[in-house]
This record gives structure tokens, C-alpha cells and sequence, in this order.
């Protein structure tokens, strides 16, 4: 590179080295993907040049702001404005239609909340192994005793595992822990592994 | 967080179904997977660190409010990238016409130490320093076309600029990026 070349920073880019083509039609070619396929731009080596370059700096931008981030100096601030927002989250939260727990003493009255129920349902996913549970639907008259609930839940399941065992573990972990903490007459649980990760 | 929560390593569309859902901790591992990236990019947009983390903050609780419009839960990093986009423009407005008009025409300072640069161990701390190097009218025409994908007309409209004043910075964001990122060819 040439200190000509530096002196001169502003000025336009000279166009007429690329085979009639201008840059401007070559970024807006390159954002429809190269689709339809333009001959005159792909038979020419100077614009196939323009938008490789053009592909590796777009491309370039976000993985140097990655890098950055990734390599941040400062992770108490990235702690201090997480920290802020979940705070803010968890005073939204809606907790659903109450789930009601019957106590010895009539005159008390013991509800779950909905939104409860299903924390319970995802944390008995989660620790069944092998999977990560997703959402989680209460199907049926929560708030009425004894009225029969459906449970669906989608899950993410291990890379390698049998989905038909994992199923059957997640089903009777869920009932297990539903049994244990609340009265609900759980009639069925479906269950649907719409992700796989890797352990 | 432990190694051992699973939610770690579950992938962006499990834990945006089930942040949908109510659940807290899933949407913590998003933001804390995606916000350092998405505070750089304001940053870059801003050029300002102070507001950057407020606008990554509240573009976050945006995203929590509207999950459930989220129709591809596995987009939600560039779904995330538009929402911060749209705060850092809406802040820009606010302040525009008070402060750095001045440098909407002022080309960018090629290196100082171009050897320092091709010395540099990796090219991504290169682009990184040409980025932080563009004048702030650049960088932000720039990110908005390369990183958010708006049109010029979009840029123009988000940024209170003729579009041929938006054409002029990108060609020369363009041009000076390419000139920089040419050691690494």
C-alpha cells in the first residue's frame, strides 16, 4: 500500500475498476444472496473480488465484537446490568391460576400457583438426566380438586440417548415429583423432544 | 454457573421456549450468553459506554416481554440484535441534534502504526481496532447494514440523513475497512 493511497481516505471509491460494475450494486447483489445469479457480475474477477471482500469484512464485524465480548475486562459490569434486569423480570412475573393444597385445618386455605407448578415440573425435568426441559402446559381444571390434568412437555434431549427410555424416565420423574408436592390427579404426560444438545 | 446445570448447554430455542414460559434462570443463560456481545455492538453504535449498558438492559426486557412473538425460538440472537438496534437508534435520536454532527464528514485516521497492527496476533483485534477507529456516522452506517441488515432507506429514516449522505459514509466505511483488513488478505 502506497502513502498516495492513504492521503486519500475520503474520496470515492473509483468504480470503473470493476468492470462497470459499482459498489453499491455489488453490496446490494451480495444482501440478495447472489440470487439471481448476475453472469456479467460472476464472469468478472475484479467484482468477484469486490464481494469476497465484502462478504469477509461483513462477516469479520460481528466475529471482532464477539471477540471483544468474549474477552471483556470488565465482568462485573456485564453482572451488574444481568443483575438489574432479573430484578426487574421476576417483580413481572405472572403466577397463573392457583393449584389448590388441601390442609388438615379447614379453615386454612393452601394454594400452589400455576406458575409454581410448572417450576417444579422443569426442575424434575432437568434433573431426570439427559434431558433439558422446555415448556411445560397444565391442560385441565388446575384450580378444581381432583379434576383430571394433562401434562405436555417439550424437551431437548441428550445427543445418543433412546428417546422412548428417556421419555419413559422424564414421565415418571414429573408424576413422581407432582405426587410428592401437590394433589393433582395427573391423568397423562405427554411428552416431546423437539431439540437434541450435546452433554 | 455450575458446569453441571444443564441449562448451560441448551440451546438458545430451549431455553426461549421455556423463558416464555416464566422461567427465570433459562433466560438468565441468554442473557448472559448474548448480552456481552449485544452491549459491544451498542457500544459501537453509541460510541458511548455509559448508555450502552442501559440500552442492552432494556432491550433484553423487551425481549422477555415479547418472547412469545419470537416465532423461530433457535433466531433469537439476531431477533435480539434488531430490539438493540431499535433502542440504540431510538437513544441516537434523542440526542442528535446536540452532539457529533461535527464529525459527520471527517474521513477516519488511517493507523498510526500500520506494523502494530499487522504484528497484532489475530485479525479479528484488527477489524476491531479499524471498527473503533471509524467515525461514528460510519461505524453506525456501517453496523446497521452489515450486522443489523437495514436498507439504505432504513439507515436514512433511522438516522435522520439523506440517503446519499448514507451511500457516502458506507462507501467510505467500506473503503477504509477493506484498506486496513488488507494486511490479512
Amino acid at each position: 500500500m502506497s502513502d498516495d493511497d492513504r492521503s486519500l481516505p475520503g474520496a470515492a471509491l473509483p468504480d470503473d475498476d470493476l468492470d462497470g460494475h459499482t459498489m453499491d450494486e455489488l453490496a446490494e447483489y451480495l444482501d440478495r444472496g447472489r440470487d439471481p445469479r448476475d453472469p456479467d457480475i460472476e464472469s468478472s474477477a475484479a467484482c468477484r473480488l469486490a464481494l469476497s471482500n465484502m462478504q469477509r469484512l461483513r462477516e469479520l464485524s460481528l466475529d471482532a465484537m464477539q471477540r471483544r465480548a468474549d474477552t471483556d475486562p470488565d465482568p462485573e459490569r456485564e453482572t451488574a446490568w444481568i443483575d438489574g434486569l432479573l430484578d426487574t423480570i421476576k417483580a413481572e412475573l405472572t403466577s397463573g391460576r392457583d393449584v389448590p393444597v388441601s390442609h388438615p385445618d379447614p379453615r386454612l386455605r393452601l394454594t400452589l400457583t400455576e406458575a409454581a407448578v410448572r417450576n417444579l415440573v422443569r426442575r424434575a425435568g432437568d434433573t431426570t438426566g439427559g434431558v433439558v426441559t422446555g415448556r411445560c402446559t397444565l391442560t385441565g381444571d388446575v384450580s378444581t380438586p381432583g379434576a383430571p390434568i394433562t401434562v405436555d412437555i417439550t424437551a431437548a434431549i441428550a445427543y445418543g440417548q433412546s428417546a422412548d427410555e428417556t421419555a419413559d424416565r422424564l414421565r415418571h420423574r414429573v408424576a413422581d415429583v407432582l405426587a410428592r408436592h401437590t394433589e393433582l390427579v395427573i391423568e397423562q404426560i405427554d411428552v416431546r423432544f423437539d431439540d437434541v444438545y450435546v452433554p | 454457573m455450575s458446569d453441571d446445570d444443564p441449562l448451560g448447554r441448551a440451546e438458545d430455542s430451549t431455553l426461549v421456549v421455556r423463558a416464555a414460559d416464566g422461567d427465570v434462570p433459562a433466560f438468565a443463560v441468554l442473557a448472559r450468553r448474548h448480552g456481552p456481545l449485544m452491549r459491544v455492538y451498542a457500544e459501537q453504535m453509541l460510541g458511548s459506554n455509559v448508555e450502552s449498558d442501559d440500552v442492552v438492559q432494556e432491550a433484553f426486557l423487551t425481549g422477555w416481554r415479547r418472547l412469545s412473538d419470537l416465532e423461530s425460538p433457535a433466531r433469537f440472537r439476531p431477533w435480539m440484535m434488531q430490539i438493540v438496534t431499535r433502542k440504540a437508534i431510538d437513544r441516537l435520536r434523542r440526542r442528535r441534534h446536540h452532539d457529533d454532527v461535527d464529525e459527520l464528514d471527517r474521513p477516519a485516521d488511517p493507523t498510526q502504526n500500520p506494523e502494530r497492527i499487522v504484528e497484532a496476533r489475530l485479525q479479528l483485534d484488527a477489524m476491531w481496532a479499524a471498527l473503533d477507529r471509524l467515525p461514528a456516522d460510519q461505524r453506525r452506517c456501517w453496523l446497521l447494514r452489515e450486522t443489523a441488515g437495514y436498507s439504505y432507506q432504513e439507515i436514512s429514516e433511522a438516522l435522520e440523513l439523506p440517503v446519499t449522505t448514507v451511500r457516502g459514509l458506507l462507501a467510505r466505511a467500506r473503503q477504509y475497512l477493506s484498506r486496513e483488513m488488507e494486511a490479512w488478505r
